[in-house]
C-alpha cells in the first residue's frame, strides 16, 4: 500500500493541487458564500429561492423545454444510429455520416444556435417553406417561444444521443439478431426483445447526457428567446453579471447543481436496476 | 418494408436538419447583399475582407487560439501523470479521485464560470488571462483522462515492466515505451480538449472583458443585436476549424466511432 502510494505521488501532485486550487476551492467558496447574506450566516438567499413563485415558474419552463428536448433527441437520435450502424453497408457513407455528426459538435453553440436564429426568424428558410408547402398560411413566430428553444437545443444536443446509442449497438454482435430471426422471430420482435434490451444503457446513458446538459444551457435559451423565455442558468448569469449578488447567485447556482446531481444519480440508479433486470452489467 | 423505408426516411432527414443549419451560415457569408440571406445573392468575399480588417475579431482569435493551446498543454502535463497513477497504482481514494477529476463532465459550466469569477476576484485575478486559462484547464482534463486510460493497459504494463527489467531508468521507459503505445490516446484526448477549449462559451463568458475576449464570447456579444454577413463570415471560419480538427483526428488516430473494431 505505502509503496503504491509512494510511486502514485508525485504522479498526482500536481493534479491534485491543480485541482484542489481552482476547482474544490471555488466550488467550496460558492457554497460558502451561498450561505452568507449581509455579511452573517443565513439560509435566506435558498429561502428567496425557494419561496419565490417566479423561480418556480422559471424552473418548470427549464425543466419543460429540457424534457421536450430530450425526448425528441431519443426520438430522432435512436433511428439514426440504428440506420448508421445496422443499415449503411458502405463504410465510406458511414464514415462521411460520422464526420458530419461530429462536425457541429465542434462548432460553438453560438455559431450552431446563430443559425437556427437565421433559419427559424420571420422570414427565414423555415417559415418560407412551411407557408411555401401549404402547411401554414402566414409565418409563424418561432423565436421567442420554448419551441424555438427546444428546435435550437434538439439540434445541439442531438448527436450526444446518436454516438450514445450507436456505439452501444455497435457493440452488440450481430450474431444474436441472426439467432433471433433463425429461430423464427420477427424483426420487430428481435428489436423489441433482443437489440432494443441490449443497447438500453448507451439510450440511458445518452438521456441523462441531454437532459443534464439541457437543464444547464444558457446559451442557446439566451440566443433564441428574443428575452421573452427566462431559464434557469440565465438568472445565475444575471445575478453574477448584472445584479452582483454573488451571496444569492451562489443559492441559484447550488440550486441548479444538486438538481442536477440528483438527475445524474437517479438515471444511474435507474440504469443499474434496467441493467440488472436485463443481467447486464451497466457500463 | 415499410419499416425500413420509415427509417431511412427519418435518418435523412435527421441529417439534413444537421447539416442545414452549418450550410446556412456558410452560404451566407458570400452573399453580395447587406443582409444575411439563404440562398446568397451574388458571391462576395468583402465580408471576409471585413472581418479581417477589423483588429478586434483577429484579437478574439487570437486569444481562443492562444488560450486553447496552452491549456491543452497543460491538460496533458496534468492528466497524463494522473492517468498512470490512476492505471498503475493502487492507493485509498483512488475512485473518488478518478470522480472528481471527471466531474467537471457533468457539473454546469455556469455554475463552474460563476464560482471562478468570484474566486478569482478575491485573488485579484479577476476576468484575466488567468481565470479564463484555469477554467479551460478543469473542463478540458476530463477528455485527456477519457482517451488516455483505456490506453495503458495490462498488456501495455507488461511491456513497461520488461523495458524495466532490461535497465531503463522510468523516465526513458516513459518516453521510449510507454508515450509511443498511448500516441493515440493523447492526440484524439489533446484535439477534443483543445476543441472544447476554443468553443466554450458558458464558462468563459463570466471570465472575459469587452478588451480581452475569446471568439465565440465575441460573437455571441455581437449576435444578440446584430446580424449581418461578416457574423456570417467570422462563424464559417470557425465551421472551417471544426472541419480541420475533425479532419485531423480522421488522420491521425481515425474516427472509430460507430464502428465495432476498436
Amino acid at each position: 500500500m505505502s509503496a503504491a502510494m509512494n510511486r502514485a505521488l508525485p504522479l498526482l501532485a500536481a493534479p491534485v493541487a491543480f485541482f484542489v486550487a481552482f476547482f474544490a476551492v471555488p466550488m467550496i467558496v460558492v457554497v460558502s458564500s451561498s450561505l452568507m447574506a449581509g455579511g452573517v450566516p443565513s439560509l435566506g438567499n435558498y429561502a428567496r429561492v425557494l419561496f419565490d413563485q417566479y423561480h418556480w415558474d422559471v424552473l418548470a419552463a427549464t425543466f419543460r423545454i429540457a424534457g421536450l428536448t430530450t425526448v425528441a433527441c431519443a426520438l430522432l437520435g435512436y433511428p439514426l444510429a440504428y440506420y448508421l450502424v445496422r443499415v449503411v453497408k458502405s463504410p465510406a457513407l458511414r464514415r462521411t455520416c460520422v464526420i458530419l455528426l461530429v462536425l457541429p459538435l465542434f462548432t460553438s453553440n453560438i455559431v450552431r444556435s446563430f443559425g437556427w436564429m437565421v433559419l427559424l426568424g420571420r422570414n427565414g428558410l423555415v417559415n418560407d417553406a412551411l407557408v411555401g408547402v401549404g402547411i401554414l398560411d402566414r409565418p409563424m413566430r418561432f423565436l421567442g417561444t420554448e419551441l424555438g428553444i427546444v428546435i435550437g437545443l434538439v439540434y445541439i444536443l442531438l448527436p450526444f444521443i446518436v454516438l450514445a446509442v450507436g456505439n452501444a449497438l455497435a457493440a452488440v454482435d450481430p450474431a444474436l439478431e441472426d439467432a433471433s430471426s433463425d429461430l423464427g422471430a420477427t424483426p420487430f420482435d428481435t428489436f423489441r426483445t433482443v437489440t432494443f434490451p441490449l443497447c438500453l444503457p448507451g439510450l440511458m446513458s445518452g438521456i441523462v447526457m441531454v437532459f443534464t446538459l439541457a437543464v444547464s444551457a444558457y446559451v442557446t435559451p439566451a440566443l433564441l428567446s428574443g428575452g421573452k423565455i427566462t431559464v434557469f442558468p440565465m438568472l445565475i448569469f444575471q445575478q453574477y453579471s448584472t445584479v452582483f449578488d454573488v451571496n444569492y447567485g451562489g443559492a441559484l447556482s447550488m440550486t441548479l447543481l444538486v438538481m442536477t446531481l440528483v438527475l445524474v444519480g437517479l438515471a444511474g440508479w435507474i440504469g443499474n436496476a434496467g441493467a440488472s433486470a436485463t443481467g447486464r452489467k451497466a457500463q | 418494408m415499410i419499416a425500413r423505408l420509415l427509417l431511412r426516411v427519418v435518418s435523412w432527414s435527421v441529417m439534413a436538419y444537421l447539416i442545414l443549419p452549418l450550410l446556412v451560415i456558410v452560404g451566407s457569408s458570400f452573399t453580395a447583399t447587406s443582409y444575411l440571406a439563404f440562398p446568397p445573392q451574388g458571391l462576395t468575399l468583402d465580408w471576409y475582407g471585413r472581418m479581417l480588417a477589423d483588429n478586434s475579431y483577429l484579437a478574439a482569435f487570437g486569444t481562443s487560439t492562444l488560450l486553447a493551446l496552452v491549456a491543452t498543454a497543460a491538460a496533458l502535463l496534468l492528466g497524463v501523470p494522473a492517468a498512470l497513477a490512476i492505471a498503475r497504482c493502487e492507493f485509498p481514494g483512488k475512485k473518488f479521485l478518478l470522480s472528481l477529476l471527471m466531474s467537471p463532465l457533468v457539473l454546469p459550466h455556469v455554475v463552474l464560470g460563476a464560482a471562478l469569477l468570484q474566486y478569482c476576484a478575491a485573488l485579484g485575478l479577476m476576468r484575466s488571462f488567468t481565470a479564463l486559462l484555469v477554467g479551460h484547464i478543469v473542463i478540458i482534463m476530463p477528455f485527456v483522462l477519457r482517451s488516455v486510460l483505456p490506453q495503458l493497459t495490462p498488456e501495455q504494463r507488461a511491456l513497461e515492466e520488461a523495458s524495466a527489467d532490461l535497465g531503463a531508468r522510468p523516465m526513458e521507459t516513459f518516453f521510449l515505451v510507454t508515450l509511443p503505445q498511448i500516441r493515440s490516446g493523447l492526440a484524439s484526448g489533446a484535439i477534443f480538449a483543445f476543441i472544447s477549449s476554443w468553443i466554450n462559451v458558458e464558462l468563459s463568458i463570466f471570465n472575459t472583458t469587452a478588451e480581452m475576449t475569446t471568439i465565440p464570447v465575441k460573437l455571441f456579444n455581437y449576435v444578440q443585436y446584430t446580424i449581418d454577413p461578416v457574423i456570417a463570415a467570422v462563424s464559417s471560419i470557425t465551421i472551417g476549424v471544426a472541419a480541420l480538427a475533425i479532419i485531423l483526428l480522421d488522420l491521425t488516430v481515425g474516427l472509430h466511432l460507430l464502428s465495432d473494431r476498436r
